[in-house]
């Protein structure tokens, strides 16, 4: 008796929990799920927790409710000015509808490669519309807006909301970019080039201003020390004037006497005199002579 | 129990079984337990005199069973970790660092991710583990190059540090909103620093922009992951490395050296300069004072000399005639004292006949010549 009853109550529980296993199920934070009687679905469960199905005949799906990846492979797009920029963007979606989204994609993988293709279009569709100089700089987050609101348009018949979409590379393709270097290059050569040149131009100024200072330093000092000069001749001669003019006559004697010893020196003089001049007054007679007085003749060479 | 049941299983082959082998005193713990059990039950059937053992057995063991049931429900969370309590899936509570409970399973469970620590996500540069190259720290050109806003090519290697957003709300958004949160910061990094650069021309980025540009990429990262509802915080961009390609480096180090090439130029010019130009300063200095020498010579030289005809010039006026044959006489005397002469009697000229003959040429040659100075004493 007693052990049928304690076996009654174990087959008891048991089978309460069997019963229990099988009909309950839970929605983790991150999902939502969808429940489906023998295919058909018949409810969306959004509310994460504990919840109720029928053994057996409903199956569960569960379905992420986060924000989830899409990545693209890098794809050259053209733009309007018919020059090539490839592109690597990703975007960011959820899903807000599980049912369309199972009817139509039925898991991520297949959601993921319509959207990488949809994204490609809308990618090709938007950029092709504008610039490259308006893709890379001026309306870079203008574009991206478009491209989400294309993608996202297209996206809802999957039951998928399209959070964002960002271009995450436009670069040049490969053989573009090596022109870009090589502008870069001579650029930078021009540039190197002109400040070279620019540097020897400021040389040269600098060289040129200092030869000048120092001709105009000098011919000042030149011109300054003429007048110096000129002063001392002025003053020379004033002084001269100043005392030979108390007697002409004398002076002109003295300075005679004083220029016959100067110019006439030894050795590079040769005298032939005649006895008769003044100075041979007495050479041949001793009281004197009368005849007229006769400068000495000089040959001088 | 099924191991009760084989006495010769190996858990009752004694010293020789797998378990018995130890150097354990009392033997195997398996059989322990059993016996200790069967203590238990003889103990119980002595307390309890004529209950019924199978069932007071089973509760018992029930008891302990909800109470280790009960207590597995107690968790530890470390200081840097927030406890995140599940109901069922559903996210119920948030549990601070410290001793903690939550209903055990399968009711409620508890995630304890660590949410204080700083993340570093490199672009451009990083630590790759690729089973082809093996760890090492790596050049990234197809991150790391972008492009300017004036079609240049720029090369940059930034860092993002990044952490769980503060609050339950951060945790919370951070553990369940995203699929992949390390993944999404590094792509939105990368657009947001390509988009920045974007904007930008290639002289400032390489020269002064770097603040600027760290500002706007990391305002720009923030506002994206929290229009995400990431949870993430972004605490620093940094950037690591920002020059001109390496193709064209060289080029543009040539610029920086063109740049020192000037200014070393100029610098040449100058001390040309400021060597020159002094030099200068001297010589018109010595041209000036050897003109005041002169003048100041000349005019000494000027009065000394009539200084001196001023002299003579008074003995002159007290005996003019005598005064001017003296001297006379004496500078004749010393101008024929020391010159060749040759005296010819001018009595056998015009009537004697005799021409008398001078060899001028054997004269001339005679002394070395020299220019005749006919300068008068006074000039200079």
């Amino acid at each position: 008796m007693k052990f049928n009853f304690v076996g009654a109550v174990v087959v008891a529980a048991v089978a309460v929990l069997v019963v229990a296993y099988l009909s309950l199920f839970t929605v983790y934070q991150t999902k939502q799920a969808l429940v489906v009687r023998l295919g058909d679905p018949i409810r969306i469960i959004t509310e994460p927790g504990l919840h109720v199905k029928v053994p057996f005949i409903d199956t569960v799906i569960p379905i992420d409710n986060r924000i989830l990846d899409l990545e693209n492979a890098a794809q050259e797009v053209f733009a309007s000015d018919q020059r090539r920029l490839v592109i690597d963007a990703f975007a960011r979606y959820r899903i807000t509808d599980a049912l369309r989204f199972y009817q139509t994609v039925s898991n991520i993988e297949g959601a993921n490669s319509r959207l990488s293709s949809l994204l490609n279009a809308a990618l090709r569709r938007v950029l092709g519309e504008a610039t490259l100089i308006h893709v890379v700089r001026d309306e870079r987050a203008v574009l991206m807006g478009r491209v989400r609101d294309q993608l996202d348009r297209e996206a809802r018949a999957f039951g998928i909301e399209v959070v964002d979409v960002r271009i995450r590379r436009a670069d040049l393709p490969e053989q573009n970019s090596q022109a870009v270097y090589q502008r870069m290059q001579t650029e930078r050569q021009r540039q190197a080039a002109s400040i070279r040149g620019e540097g020897s131009q400021k040389s040269q100024e600098i060289r040129a201003k200092a030869d000048r200072d120092v001709t105009v330093l000098v011919a000042e000092a030149q011109s300054r020390a003429e007048q110096i000069r000129g002063e001392g001749d002025a003053e020379r001669n004033r002084i001269f004037a100043e005392a030979y003019t108390k007697d002409p006559d004398f002076f002109a004697f003295y300075r005679s006497m004083q220029a016959y010893e100067a110019g006439l020196r030894a050795n590079d003089t040769r005298l032939v005199l005649r006895p008769d001049s003044d100075f041979f007054k007495y050479f041949g007679n001793p009281a004197g002579r009368e005849t007229p007085k006769e400068a000495p003749k000089a040959a001088a060479q | 129990m099924p191991w009760s049941n084989q006495g010769g299983g190996p858990w009752g082959s004694g010293p020789k079984g797998p378990w018995g082998s130890g150097s354990s005193p009392s033997g195997s713990s398996p059989p322990d337990l059993e016996d200790l059990l069967r203590r238990g039950q003889d103990k119980l059937r002595n307390v309890l005199p004529g209950g019924s053992f199978s069932g007071t057995g089973v509760l018992l063991i029930t008891l302990i069973a909800i109470a280790l049931w009960l207590s597995s429900g107690i968790f530890q969370v470390a200081p840097d970790e927030r406890g995140l309590v599940m109901r069922f899936g559903k996210f119920n509570r948030i549990a601070d660092p410290g001793l903690s409970y939550h209903l055990p399973y399968p009711v409620e469970s508890v995630e304890i991710p660590k949410v204080t620590r700083v993340t570093a996500i490199s672009i451009g540069v990083r630590l790759v583990e690729d089973s082809r190259r093996g760890t090492q720290t790596r050049d990234v050109p197809e991150e790391s190059l972008m492009l300017t806003g004036d079609e240049n090519i720029v090369d940059v290697d930034f860092t993002v540090f990044w952490l769980v957003a503060a609050g339950t709300s951060g945790v919370t958004d951070f553990r369940f909103n995203m699929q992949n949160p390390e993944g999404t910061v590094k792509a939105v990094a990368e657009s947001a620093m390509r988009e920045v650069i974007g904007r930008s021309e290639l002289e400032p980025v390489l020269t002064g922009g770097r603040q600027r540009i760290e500002t706007e990429v990391h305002d720009l990262v923030q506002k994206t992951l929290d229009q995400y509802k990431s949870g993430i915080t972004v605490s620093q961009v940094q950037m690591l490395k920002v020059e001109a390609p390496a193709q064209v480096i060289d080029a543009f180090r040539d610029v920086q050296a063109a740049q020192a090439d000037q200014e070393r130029v100029q610098n040449e010019a100058r001390t040309y300069a400021g060597r020159v130009v002094p030099e200068a300063r001297g010589r018109a200095a010595q041209l000036l004072q050897s003109a005041e020498a002169y003048r100041e010579q000349t005019v000494a030289e000027a009065t000394g000399q009539t200084a001196r005809f001023n002299k003579i010039y008074d003995e002159y006026k007290k005996a003019p005639d005598v005064t001017r044959q003296r001297l006379y006489l004496e500078t004749m005397e010393r101008l024929f004292g020391g010159t060749d002469k040759i005296i010819l009697d001018s009595a056998g000229q015009g009537s004697g006949g005799v021409v008398p003959y001078l060899p001028l040429p054997e004269l001339r040659s005679r002394p070395p010549a020299q220019p005749s100075q006919t300068t008068t004493g006074g000039n200079r």
